[in-house]
């Protein structure tokens, strides 16, 4: 498992308050009955831990499966990192 | 409101910079110094501010003059906001933690505070009897006017000053909004099948309310009777509403009222444009009203002033009476498709003409708080 999908798993698990063994890439959120109060805190949580946003409603990312936010996050934390790697055109 | 035409625009009067929702229902255009002298507006939030504008243009067009008779000793003033003084707050927070400048202003508390409007709306016309605020989020202004309706007819008052007052497109409320991820980006689309969520609106709706008989010998302009309210709390969900709480507002209206399914002509929903919202509200029209739920109109007004949280109640039953006075629906506006789990006559974007007799007004606010008002066209 992947430092970013056991990240994902442990806050999905502390905020739905699931059994983190009930959680499955290929489950979705609904599968897991969260509640919308509560997808929109491990959501929230989920960009504070990697300093990262998660677009709202872009149909090109998926975060209603956790397969869907393992990528989309693995894919912004990517992005994050060739960024800060790059020379800054501002200096 | 009878144009459909929508005031929801970008945001102008606050830095976008920080924010990706950029749209609101914003007060254009309003200069304080116009209405308030530079000694008074210290003392002002800008939630106090619209309360005032709003209660002069009331209480100018009641014709009731307070200091006659100590009428103003039998006075309640009774004003609802969902956040109270949020520009002070914010402003204040921003110097301490953003500036790290140490001295707050010293009229802070007494500008942020929530009952501020209510005391200032009573200070400028001398109201001296019950007067304090009611907090009730999205449900405030319904709550203050129900509660004000309530002293009016009960007798323990002859007048009341009431409605609600709201200014809350600042940054960090508008951050909040988008952190619950219930705002939309483009326009409100209440009861539409492309509805992407509720809008920020602000601004402020104030009434004189007056006993009848009273209202009749001195031969005021009745607008329109208030006539009765229903309260009910889900004591469910903080957030997701239930159809079952926000019947039994609507059945407690038109119980309060005395009046029957069949005599209401449309319905000013709360319809903010949340997937969650909309088809609880419709589904719990249907159950209370059968059959005559197909005869009603019912139209979502926030599609063109905003949610404006504590005041919504208040600028909603501005057009409630309207629909009243001049026999006009007003529309629910940006509608594009309808959606299958709505299933009611949203008045799509033009105006109807329609003569009504009675009207419901619902506001339900997070925490499952529910309160409806009824009008009925002036005896």
């Amino acid at each position: 498992m992947s430092s970013v999908q056991e990240t994902i798993f442990a806050i999905i698990s502390k905020e739905a308050g699931i059994d983190p063994g009930k959680i499955s890439l290929d489950s979705t959120l609904k599968d897991l009955e969260i509640q919308s109060l509560d997808a929109v805190q491990i959501i929230f949580e989920i960009e504070d831990r990697f300093k990262i946003t998660l677009p709202d409603r872009d149909p090109n990312f998926d975060t209603e499966s956790v397969k869907g936010l393992v990528e989309a996050v693995e894919r912004l934390v990517a992005e994050k990192s060739d960024a800060a790697a790059a020379p800054s055109a501002q200096g | 409101m009878r144009e459909g035409r929508s005031a929801i625009g970008p945001i102008s009067n606050i830095p976008t910079d920080l924010l990706n929702i950029k749209i609101a229902a914003e007060v254009r255009g309003f200069d304080p110094l116009a209405h308030f002298d530079s000694k008074r507006l210290i003392l002002l939030d800008r939630v106090s501010q619209f309360a005032l504008v709003a209660a002069r243009e009331a209480v100018a067009q009641s014709g009731l003059d307070f200091g006659t008779d100590a009428r103003g000793e039998r006075t309640a003033c009774i004003i609802g906001t969902g956040i109270g003084g949020e520009n002070s707050h914010n402003e204040q927070s921003s110097r301490f933690y953003g500036d790290r400048n140490p001295r707050v202003h010293p009229l802070a508390i007494v500008r942020v505070m929530a009952n501020a409007p209510a005391c200032h709306v009573g200070m400028e016309f001398g109201l001296t009897g019950p007067s304090f605020a009611v907090v009730s989020a999205c449900a405030s202004a319904n709550h203050a006017m129900a509660q004000a309706f309530d002293m009016v007819r009960s007798g323990k008052v002859d007048f009341a000053v009431t409605g609600g007052t709201e200014a809350c497109v600042t940054v960090p409320t508008v951050k909040a909004w988008e952190a619950m991820r219930v705002t939309a980006d483009d326009t409100c689309r209440p009861f539409c099948r492309q509805r992407r969520g509720m809008v920020l609106g602000e601004g402020a709706g104030i009434f004189v309310l007056e006993e009848y008989e009273h209202a009749r010998a001195r031969g005021a302009t009745i607008l329109a009777e208030f006539a009765g309210a229903g309260m009910s709390a889900d004591a469910g969900d903080i957030v997701l509403p239930s159809e079952t709480g926000a019947a039994r507002a609507l059945a407690g209206a038109l119980a309060d009222a005395r009046l029957g399914a069949g005599d209401v002509g449309y319905i000013n929903a709360h319809g903010t444009g949340t997937p969650a919202n909309d088809p609880t509200e419709s589904k719990a029209i249907r159950r209370v009203f059968g059959a005559h739920a197909d005869a009603l109109c019912v139209s979502s007004t926030k599609s063109m002033h905003g949610h404006a949280l504590g005041a919504a109640g208040a600028i909603e039953l501005v057009a409630a009476i309207g629909a009243l006075r001049d026999g006009i629906i007003p529309p629910t506006a940006n509608f594009i498709d309808a959606d299958p789990e709505c299933d009611l006559d949203y008045v799509p974007n033009v105006a109807r003409e329609k003569a009504v007799r009675a009207v419901l007004s619902n506001s339900f606010a997070f925490g499952g708080l529910n309160a409806v008002v009824a009008v009925l066209r002036a005896p």
